[in-house]
């Protein structure tokens, strides 16, 4: 022994670097996860782990991987030929003012609209329909990326759903893309739209087939 | 400064650049694979993981800052949390799964990295052959198969914090000897 360590690491060094090995349980990942995106010292922490450990990376072989970039790209620009850059534009940081300019009950953007935080994309098995939506501070923006007008005499309707609670209406869904106050949401919440008789489920409860759904994930 | 044509790709991307994110996925997809298919042991998962792996890189290119890290870093950080939490989350509604706590102690043979200097390379494995070669191989074992605490302990039969102690007093060794 040529010199004697300090016994520890400080705990937050500890969890920063178990982070990074990847030892620790789902509750603890998810806790240091959040830290992350507070705590700018615990991510400096969490970076310098990953830049030590790194060299560990070469021990990875390459495996060959098919080109899933058609289905990647699919989900990420859906219908590239029709207006890709709106949705692109919000997901860069900025929502334009076209974007918001569109939105049916939309509330006035605040001068420096804060990037989203949130997103889900929105489909369904044997349903035309796809949608995305952002939450970007006090707001949820839903745009409809495929898929036409609900059929005369329906309307499409927004739920938010909890883990197994009943589903929330978020209201019934006037045009093809809106913009509306932001329900509590956390990642896993899922957004559904399903299809209602004209203004909606009855009683506020869901009646109609799922038309999109898809879970909410951060950034 | 080294070249480092991935991060050079992420400020495409962070660009909105979508021919740079169809360079990015032929350049790194296969490393990127060998990772989710050593962590999740599955190649339907690993490539259904790579599609959400790949999918994040786009969306979040723009958090990317060169001067914190390598390219590849990043990508492989991406691309390990996420399959860690996929492993987390199907690991904790089974019970314990022999073949992953069988695949702790690793012996693959070592890929060589053209985008990590050797230099560096040795640096850690240098290190490495400070620490004690049961602890070296839960270390290295642990970070490239995201095995969790739990399934370490059960497998070195020791107390979960046992465990911990072990590897945390490893890990600060570890920082030590790459400092000096």
């Amino acid at each position: 022994m040529t010199s004697t360590p300090a016994f520890d690491l400080p705990e937050d060094e500890a969890l920063a670097a178990e982070y990074v090995l990847g030892t620790l349980d789902l509750a603890e990942r998810s806790a240091a996860e959040s830290r992350l995106r507070r705590d700018p010292a615990f991510a400096a922490l969490v970076n310098d782990w990953q830049n030590r450990l790194a060299d560990l990376n070469d021990d990875y072989a390459e495996a060959p991987a098919p080109n899933l970039l058609p289905q990647i790209e699919a989900r990420l620009f859906p219908q590239a030929t029709a207006k890709p850059s709106r949705w692109l534009a919000w997901i860069g940081g900025a929502v334009t003012a076209a974007a918001i300019g569109a939105a049916a009950f939309m509330m006035l953007p605040p001068p420096a609209p804060p990037a989203p935080t949130m997103t889900a994309e929105m489909s369904a098995e044997a349903s035309p329909l796809r949608y995305t939506a952002a939450i970007a501070g006090d707001q949820l923006t839903l745009t409809r990326v495929a898929g036409t007008d609900a059929e005369a005499g329906k309307d499409y309707e927004l739920w938010i759903i909890e883990g197994d609670k009943a589903p929330v209406s978020l209201g019934v869904l006037s045009q093809a893309s809106v913009t509306i106050p932001a329900p509590k949401a956390a990642a896993g919440y899922v957004l559904a739209i399903t299809l209602e008789p004209k203004g909606g489920g009855p009683d506020g409860k869901p009646t109609g087939p799922i038309v999109a759904a898809g879970p909410l994930a951060e950034i | 400064m080294m070249d480092d044509p991935i991060a050079d790709l992420l400020g495409k991307i962070a660009a909105q650049d979508r021919a740079a994110f169809r360079s990015i996925y032929s350049n790194a997809s296969a490393k990127l694979m060998g990772v989710l298919l050593r962590i999740l042991g599955n190649r339907a998962e690993a490539e259904d993981a790579l599609q959400e792996v790949f999918t994040r890189v786009w969306l979040r290119a723009n958090r990317y800052e060169a001067d914190k890290g390598r390219g590849m870093t990043w990508l492989i950080a991406l691309a390990r949390n996420h399959a860690i939490d996929r492993l987390r989350a199907r690991r904790e509604t089974q019970a314990d799964d022999e073949d992953a706590m069988n695949a702790v102690i690793d012996t693959t043979p070592r890929a060589e990295n053209r985008l990590i200097a050797v230099g560096e390379a040795k640096r850690i494995n240098q290190c490495f052959d400070t620490l004690e070669v049961e602890k070296a191989a839960a270390l290295r074992g642990a970070y490239l198969t995201g095995t969790s605490y739990i399934d370490l302990a059960a497998q070195f039969d020791v107390p979960l914090n046992t465990m911990r102690t072990w590897l945390r007093r490893s890990l600060l060794k570890l920082k030590e000897c790459m400092e000096q």
